[in-house]
């Protein structure tokens, strides 16, 4: 395969025009949807989720077929039946769902396009001499070639798909979400590559929640909701705020204000001197009834270890977890014994550790408290099931047609909401939750953080990870930084700014050096 | 009455499956004058409840995101079991079969133990366990078939008066039993949850492992009982009973839409399935197919009911 010709050009002729292009699968996700992205530059596409963002670029690196409409690739028609049509065309995606294949080294998944392409005996010496290159070059220098991919964590593999993406040398790439699982120095690292990448001629279609990145690197930047092309316009001429409005149509700064209980109220979960195989250095805190308490480090700082501690699902080799309920602490010892204490937990990967995907909304929502629907000997009572569906689906405001649609049928919004949902129907009244907010539109997020103020109100404890600060400022009364599996500092609202979370999280790597 | 005829739709709600049954049935109906006879009939229940029981445990297996191929061989080894201990050893009947059933567990459990807890892979466990379970039921009987006499046949013979044998209403109350747990039972709802998606099962409070576990213990007694049935319609105990007889399982749970995959399933459809295996079976003799035509024939309708499956669900 030859590779395409790039010829560095300030002249704004089309990598990508995008004509016309509509698409259904339930309901209408594109109408006549058309933009064109010139060589050299970095295009932003925004939308809450179900807009159709993630459709598009599927349609356009050959993994969904167009109902209608056209492609042109350098001014030439282009049809890609699959993505390896599209991928010796010169145009590669690095998907939101992770296309890593789990039992395979990092070498081999990075480079697993380009030796399919020529078939030849991949030489493992010099295809990893190739993966290191790519690994140093997202910023992955102490991940070793021959890792499995399975035991990368979520941003690291992030970073590998990134790394999968670059090999690939296309010259039109397709980010969907590609920092959602990544720390703020992580995606500044993406973006300088991105800009280096554009002086060749690549050009980018970049899609994204975080509007902050997208108005960063993007040099223009288009609007989609439900399924059309709002407006297009350079990024200088876009804020926050109204990139935020013309997506949802509301305005979406949202503050939780601090707690309206008293502050010495009863503690819920009281943890002294933790340690796990992950987390060496011993932990202490505590959670108030009624507090949102934030846990904010960079990505592998220990952050989801410590939740998983907590509910249970990691061993622990030293130390106390003790979850308050009815007047009695209960020494967490397994996930089981945490759910019966009240505790609930919204893991990070939504499509590993959340949702049954193939199974109806009211199985997903019921599946943590099935004995909440059951009599004694353990018949599920259908009427009981729909009931509680039913209530979920409209507290939350989920969009679906009933609780027997299949969850795998929402947008990552609505399954998010879902994911909370089902600790709302057990009445948890500890919920530890993991990016609660990570590739969700900004309604739904909306949505979700006046559900947890909600509950914080009513009594619950709630601890958040997250690695958007601006979400934890907004949410929290409290904020636990950790860095590198340390727990270094204690904030108070009112007491942090941006400059102390991060100094904090930084703390430990910069004393270790 | 709304509710009732839900219910009812979503009985037949394997209704391609059901469909395709009825049209086999008119099809060897209309090649074969024999067919719709008495004969037919009592070979068809004979059959049937030693195929069903086994099949009802195979489906839990396969829809918890496991698979027993164990089964064939535990039917043997039970029956071998329960011929030793009733013929030779004059144990009663009730006893011998309690105890038949309960090897059958054990072997479950061992499975269960092997699989879920020491997490080895139950594919090549239960592959193990298919040679480990015929061996032993060679040695129980000493090779031999051990005759058991007409006390055991009475029941698979018909009761009077009601026409089918104690067998088969028991393998049709199982059915009905185990569809009940699987669909309207927590139980039922934890097997499909870590068939469907094993970690999210363990975050929402679930544990995999005892899951599975029960599971291979269920399909295991199941299996022993399946034993029972094999030595009561013959009479005796054939340690070379049911040789195969996990795959018939398998391709019954299959074409009544339970995904090889795991998390989706039905016990009513795999009885179904039982139903077309056995038909086939039957009818295909009495129309003069050979035993290698049949055998290519059953196996094509396996790959077309998961066609058909796969089409359905899309």
């Amino acid at each position: 395969m030859p590779l395409p010709e790039v010829t560095p050009s300030d002249s704004p002729s089309s990598r990508i025009q995008v004509r016309g292009i509509c698409k259904s699968y339930y309901s209408q996700v594109l109408q006549d949807v058309s933009l064109t992205v010139g060589a050299g530059r970095i295009h932003g596409l925004v939308g809450e989720n179900g807009a159709g963002k993630t459709t598009l670029a599927k349609i356009i690196v050959g993994l969904e077929a167009a109902d209608s409409g056209t492609l042109l690739l350098d001014g030439k028609s282009f049809t890609p039946a699959n993505a390896a049509e599209s991928l010796v065309a010169g145009v590669a995606l690095c998907a939101q769902e992770l296309s890593l294949v789990p039992d395979l080294s990092v070498s081999e998944n990075i480079l697993i396009h380009t030796s399919t392409v020529r078939w030849r005996r991949i030489r493992r010496k010099s295809a990893d001499a190739n993966a290191k290159m790519l690994l140093d070059r997202v910023g992955l220098e102490n991940i070793h070639p021959s890792t499995l991919v399975s035991k990368l964590s979520l941003a690291e593999k992030q970073l590998v798909e990134l790394a999968k993406t670059l090999a690939t040398k296309a010259n039109l790439l397709v980010l969907d979400e590609p920092t959602s699982a990544l720390t703020g120095p992580q995606s500044d690292r993406l973006h300088s590559i991105l800009r280096e990448l554009t002086k060749a001629g690549v050009s980018v279609i970049y899609i994204s929640h975080r509007l902050a990145d997208v108005l960063e690197v993007c040099d223009q930047v288009s609007v989609l909701r439900d399924g059309k092309v709002l407006s297009t316009k350079p990024s200088s001429e876009w804020e926050e705020r109204t990139l935020i409005r013309e997506m949802a149509g509301v305005d979406a700064d949202f503050d939780a204000g601090s707690n309206t209980a008293e502050r010495d109220a009863p503690v819920r979960l009281v943890v002294e001197n933790l340690r796990t195989e992950q987390l060496p250095h011993a932990i202490s805190f505590s959670c108030k009834r009624g507090e949102i308490l934030g846990i904010a480090g960079l990505a592998g700082s220990g952050r989801t270890e410590l939740l998983n501690a907590i509910f249970g699902l990691d061993k622990r080799i030293g130390g106390s977890i003790k979850i308050h309920s009815n007047g009695e602490a209960t020494e967490v010892r397994s996930v089981k014994q945490a759910i019966r204490c009240g505790a609930g937990m919204v893991a990070e990967d939504r499509s590993k550790d959340g949702i049954f995907r193939d199974l109806t909304l009211g199985f997903n929502i019921t599946v943590a408290g099935l004995e909440r629907i059951a009599n004694r000997i353990g018949k599920v009572i259908r009427e009981r099931e729909t009931g509680a569906g039913r209530k979920l689906l409209e507290d939350l405001r989920v969009r679906s047609t009933g609780v027997e649609q299949k969850i795998r049928e929402l947008s990552g919004g609505n399954q998010q909401k879902l994911m909370l949902g089902r600790w709302l129907h057990c009445e948890s009244q500890l919920l530890l939750l993991d990016e609660p907010t990570r590739g969700v539109d900004v309604g739904a997020k909306l949505a979700i953080h006046e559900e947890l103020a909600r509950l914080r109100n009513a009594g619950v404890a709630v601890i958040a990870v997250s690695s958007e600060l601006d979400e934890l400022r907004q949410l929290c009364d409290r904020i636990l930084v950790l860095s590198n599996r340390k727990l270094v500092a204690t904030l108070e609202r009112g007491d942090w700014s941006q400059e102390d979370i991060l100094e904090a999280a930084f703390s430990e790597y910069v004393t270790q050096k | 009455m709304n509710e009732t005829f839900a219910r009812i739709f979503r009985l037949f709600g394997e209704n391609i499956i059901f469909l395709s049954l009825i049209a086999i049935v008119i099809f060897f109906g209309l090649f074969s004058e024999r067919f719709f006879s008495l004969t037919t009939l009592s070979t068809l229940l004979n059959q049937l409840p030693a195929l069903t029981v086994v099949a009802i445990g195979m489906t839990l297996v396969l829809i918890s995101g496991g698979i027993d191929l164990s089964v064939g061989s535990v039917v043997a080894l039970s029956a071998g079991v329960i011929g030793v201990f009733f013929a030779s050893l004059g144990f009663p009947l009730p006893i011998a079969a309690l105890i038949g059933i309960l090897t059958g567990a054990v072997v479950g459990l061992t499975n269960g133990l092997l699989g879920a807890y020491l997490r080895l892979p139950i594919f090549i466990v239960t592959l193990g366990m298919l040679e480990v379970a015929r061996g032993l039921a060679y040695l129980a009987t000493d090779s031999q078939t051990v005759y058991m006499g007409t006390k055991i046949q009475a029941f698979a013979l018909p009761i009077s008066g009601i026409g089918v044998s104690a067998s088969f209403l028991t393998a049709l109350f199982l059915v009905v039993a185990f569809d009940f747990v699987l669909r309207s039972t927590v139980f039922g709802r934890q097997i499909v949850a870590v068939g469907s998606n094993e970690s999210a099962a363990t975050v929402s409070g679930i544990n995999p492992r005892q899951v599975r576990c029960l599971v291979l213990i269920i399909s295991g007694a199941l299996a022993g009982l399946g034993g029972f049935m094999n030595a009561s319609y013959l009479g005796s105990a054939d340690p070379n009973a049911g040789v195969g007889l996990e795959l018939a399982a398998i391709a019954a749970a299959v074409i009544g839409g339970t995904s090889l995959m795991g998390g989706r399933g039905s016990i009513l459809g795999a009885f179904i399935g039982v139903l077309i295996v056995c038909v086939l079976q039957i009818g295909l003799a009495q129309i003069g197919i050979t035993e290698p035509t049949k055998r290519v024939i059953t196996g094509a309708v396996i790959i077309l009911a998961v066609i058909l499956d796969r089409w359905r669900t899309s």
